[in-house]
């Protein structure tokens, strides 16, 4: 049991909240009659155990890991909860147009690691890619929908980006350090979050009606609900994805 | 029937291949076309006639340049061969033309007839072995299987990019002359129509050995090109045997060099201009021994030339080509006289001379589809002989066709294959005082893999 | 009514408008050419649909057959461009590739075709992804005057060289064997391979000092070679040109092989 696994129990337990990406903020204050979905992701079956990383062939990128690294694809805590999916209204919302925030949201490149693994932002959303290390890096999204780029990051300025189309998810590569992965999830809406450490989630401010909720992650793929909320409703619902042997 | 009456008809002919407009063709070796994964399309208008793209291949020794020519990026199993066949039916008739009264008595007199052949055929199986031996360095051979054995139509190595330059590059072997427009890339096939009559020329009763430009030569060319091929030059000397294999002795060497220019027109596209000419010499005699003549001894060379002027005219959808030749021929060769002995000429005689040239239109519907008419011409302008009538030897000759490819792949090709030609020789039978009219129809197929 | 009239005039009007501006986006204009989809779209099916495919999505019937594989044109995304990656070609990048070829791949130069067809080409091939009608090019990288080639400027290439991590994939020494040599992929997920850029080897995109500095600041999209326009400083790029030469040059045992020379 490595360290990692033993110390992903404890924040899940202490910190145990959702990373919400997706409610409106500024300029849209939560209607009162408006619904809340949350709920936990979960994990089901042998989840592959992490590996050490070699990062020996960049030194530079070690110091930030005295004790190594552990391979981040599936990272689940001592209940199952999944780290890093996204839960996110997949049907039911019409043709109704968001305007994307104004903030951006921030992928950063520590220890020669993304963080976070995975980060869900609106389309046409400035995303704001910084680099913390002492080496060079390249951040190159391979989307199937939107522009694909790849630009040569130094230590220095952080680089901006955005996607026009929603595409869940555009996966994230570093070319000169092959071990970084990524996910850059975009929506066209603001309903969606991407779990926390204990796989919770939670997506506010959703007017009530019926929904597909989709959850998503990178490894494990897609598991759908159905749901219907009404007026100032909370659901809770659970999602479980299946770890198969070799995934 | 005059000569006038049947040009008009055959540029008629030619008018209304141009506006039938409904049928077209294909092309030509697919080993290359398998080793770069090219459709035909991509090298010929129609196979077997190359396009402009085909023409700076072929130029660049059958190289792309972008590092993948040398056999050594192809899978072992190819092989760089390729198999053409042409599987007809067909039908030609003579008329009128000299027949004793009763067959089988020569001395019933000579009546004016009819001869009409027609059945299936196969003509020949040719051989295209073509490739890369290694960057710039290649070689092609095309050997035909017939009924009468196998000949060697075709076979040389090139050197291509000397010092670098796509201005240098060097073939020796047996090959087709770089034609105004090939012979062997031909869109007709059959006998009457099939060749060019000018390429072929030789006036009754003349001796020179070189039967024409349309026939491959021994020889050892020098060619250069620009990158798209719009500039090209080539100088070639042969050997003045008409391309016969095994040495001779007294043999000499003969000039050919074609020169050609391309220009682009707005809307129009690429046009191609072009002269040629060829300088040699033939035996007029031979060594003797108790008066029979020593194979391969031929001596008393005396000089013949061919020279002319081409263009390759692209109107969208429709091109021209048109070709114009002007030929002479010794008074020695022109009269089959030794030049040892004058005396044996004729009074008054001369080194015949004569124009010829044709116009060829193609319609290509789309890659698949070509129509295809040609008018060619000859006249004689000087015979050898002051005493043989002057029209002795003219002909005119037009053929419509068309070539359609029913698929298109970059493995092998198919075309479905029909035409008709008409061929009227002057003077050809000479004891009716008129003109024999020869017609041949072809419907076949054209294939290769 | 006569309002009315007037007014469906001007739907009219506005539609034959509409239907023009479509169709513009169906040109190419390189210089005074202007290209035409409709013209090209005749050209590419006698020229390019064995290997593109019919829909323009690199898979036409010899594709397996090959590598690399044939550009798929539906997604825009083009190796040898003058604008930012990610962002789409101008017409003339995609004018040049189809004038110049791509070394070491089976796209042939199609000089041989007139530039109007060429031209057309790139119209069709444009039509094939609706991002060219959505969006507009990049921004053209402008390219100063080089500066004369260095020991001291070589050198100062060969410590970007480090400091950029080239080495990771091109290898110390630029024969392409870096550490990841051998994880790379192309977008499609086909492995490709980092050139060794001291074998005297054929750029892709063309090999003049200018397509080097052009290739190095916008990257070769679609493949694992990023662009270093908000890496490094024009300057410094030339140094890294100049660098790179000096690995051509050590191939060449002292002659400075400029191959394929510059044409239209």
């Amino acid at each position: 049991m490595s360290m990692r696994f033993v110390s992903t129990i404890l924040t899940g337990v202490l910190a145990a909240g959702a990373v919400s990406g997706g409610a409106p903020r500024a300029g849209s204050a939560p209607a009162p009659s408006a619904a809340v979905v949350k709920g936990t992701v979960k994990v089901q079956g042998a989840v592959p155990k992490a590996t050490r990383i070699d990062m020996s062939q960049d030194p530079k990128c070690s110091p930030g890991h005295p004790g190594g690294v552990m391979t981040d694809d599936i990272v689940a805590d001592g209940s199952s909860g999944l780290e890093d999916a996204i839960v996110y209204v997949s049907q039911g919302l019409g043709d109704a147009k968001f305007e994307p925030p104004k903030e951006a949201a921030v992928i950063e490149q520590k220890g020669c690691m993304y963080k976070p693994h995975v980060v869900a932002v609106r389309a046409n959303q400035e995303l704001k890619v910084v680099n913390s290390d002492t080496t060079t890096h390249n951040i190159h999204p391979a989307p199937n929908n939107n522009r694909e780029s790849n630009q040569t990051q130094p230590p220095g300025a952080p680089l901006s980006m955005t996607f026009a189309r929603e595409e869940i998810a555009i996966p994230v590569k570093c070319n000169i350090h092959p071990w970084m992965h990524s996910y850059i999830a975009v929506f066209k809406h603001p309903y969606f979050a991407v779990t926390g450490k204990d796989g919770s989630f939670e997506i506010g401010n959703l007017p009530p009606g019926s929904y597909t909720i989709t959850a998503w992650h990178g490894k494990l793929g897609t598991t759908i609900q159905k749901i219907t909320v009404g007026e100032s409703e909370t659901k809770t619902i659970e999602f479980v994805l299946k770890a198969q042997a070799g995934s | 029937m005059g000569i006038g009456t049947v040009k008009k008809i055959g540029m008629a002919v030619v008018a209304l291949g141009i506006l039938m407009a409904t049928v077209q063709p294909s092309y030509a070796i697919p080993a290359f076309a398998r080793k770069y994964g090219l459709p035909c399309s991509a090298c010929h208008e129609a196979w077997p006639k190359l396009n402009n793209f085909g023409i700076t291949f072929r130029d660049n020794g059958y190289q792309l340049g972008k590092g993948r020519d040398a056999p050594i990026y192809q899978d072992p199993g190819y092989w760089p061969i390729a198999f053409r066949m042409t599987p007809q039916w067909h039908r030609e008739s003579t008329s009128p033309r000299p027949l004793d009264a009763i067959p089988g008595n020569g001395g019933s007199g000579t009546v004016a007839g009819g001869i009409t052949k027609s059945g299936l055929d196969i003509s020949s199986i040719d051989m295209l072995v073509a490739g890369t031996l290694y960057k710039n360095v290649s070689f092609f051979a095309q050997p035909f299987l017939s009924d009468g054995g196998v000949f060697i139509g075709q076979m040389h190595i090139r050197f291509d990019n000397l010092l670098g330059s796509r201005w240098l590059n060097v073939k020796m072997g047996k090959f087709e002359l770089d034609l105004p427009i090939s012979e062997e890339r031909s869109l007709t096939l059959d006998n009457t129509g099939g060749a060019y009559f000018n390429y072929q020329f030789r006036p009754v009763a003349d001796s020179n050995v070189f039967g024409g430009i349309g026939n491959a030569q021994l020889g050892v060319e020098l060619q250069g090109h620009s990158e798209n091929s719009y500039t090209r030059y080539s100088l070639a000397m042969t050997s003045s045997s008409d391309g016969a294999t095994g040495l001779a002795v007294n043999s000499t060497y003969n000039v050919f060099g074609n020169f050609t220019q391309g220009f682009e027109l707005p809307k129009l596209g690429l046009q191609r201009v072009g002269v040629y000419g060829y300088l040699g010499q033939s035996p007029t005699y031979f060594q003797t021994v108790g008066g029979s003549p020593i194979a391969g001894t031929g001596t008393g060379n005396r000089s013949f030339y061919r020279a002319g002027a081409y263009g390759l005219w692209y109107l969208g959808k429709v091109d021209l080509s048109t070709f114009f030749e002007h030929g002479q021929d010794n008074v020695y060769l022109g009269n089959s006289t030794p030049a040892n002995q004058p005396a044996l000429l004729p009074v008054g005689a001369v080194g015949p001379s004569w124009n010829g040239g044709f116009a060829e239109a193609h319609y290509t519907y789309n890659p698949q589809l070509i129509l295809i008419s040609r008018y060619e011409i000859l006249r004689m302008s000087r015979q050898a002989n002051p005493g043989v009538r002057s029209e002795l030897g003219n002909l005119d000759a037009w053929t419509v066709g068309y070539r359609w490819y029913p698929f298109m792949s970059s493995r092998a090709g198919l075309a479905w294959v029909q035409e008709y030609s008409h061929l009227v020789t002057q003077e050809a039978a000479p004891v009716f005082g008129t003109s024999e009219h020869k017609s041949s129809y072809v419907m076949g197929f054209d294939f290769d893999f | 009514m006569r309002t009315k009239n007037i007014s469906t005039n001007c739907v009219v009007l506005l539609a034959l408008l509409f239907s023009s501006v479509t169709s513009f986006a169906q040109q190419s204009h390189i210089g005074k050419l202007t290209g035409n989809a409709k013209q090209g779209k005749a050209l590419y099916r006698r020229y390019c649909i064995f290997c593109h495919g019919p829909y323009g999505d690199g898979t036409g019937e010899n594709a397996p057959y090959m590598d690399p594989k044939p550009r798929d044109f539906t997604k825009a995304t083009f190796k040898c461009r003058s604008t930012p990656s990610g962002s789409l070609p101008l017409d003339s990048d995609l004018y040049d590739t189809i004038s110049r070829g791509v070394h070491s791949s089976g796209m042939p130069s199609w000089r041989p075709l007139t530039r109007q067809q060429r031209a057309d080409l790139v119209a069709y091939v444009k039509s094939f992804s609706s991002r060219f009608e959505e969006e507009k090019p990049g921004a053209a990288l402008e390219i100063p005057p080089a500066p004369p080639n260095s020991a001291e400027s070589a050198k100062h290439g060969a410590e970007l060289f480090e400091s950029m991590n080239c080495w990771s994939c091109h290898g110390k020494e630029g024969r392409g064997n870096g550490p990841n040599a051998r994880t790379l992929t192309d977008s499609k997920g086909y492995p490709i391979v980092p050139p060794d850029l001291t074998s005297g080897m054929h750029f892709k995109c063309g090999d003049s000092d200018q397509a080097m500095f052009r290739d190095l600041m916008t990257g070769l999209d679609g493949t694992p070679m990023p662009s270093f326009s908000d890496a490094v400083k024009p300057a410094e790029a030339w140094d890294l040109v100049h660098y790179v030469e000096t690995l051509h040059l050590n191939a060449k045992k002292g002659i400075l092989v400029k191959a394929e020379p510059k044409g239209e």
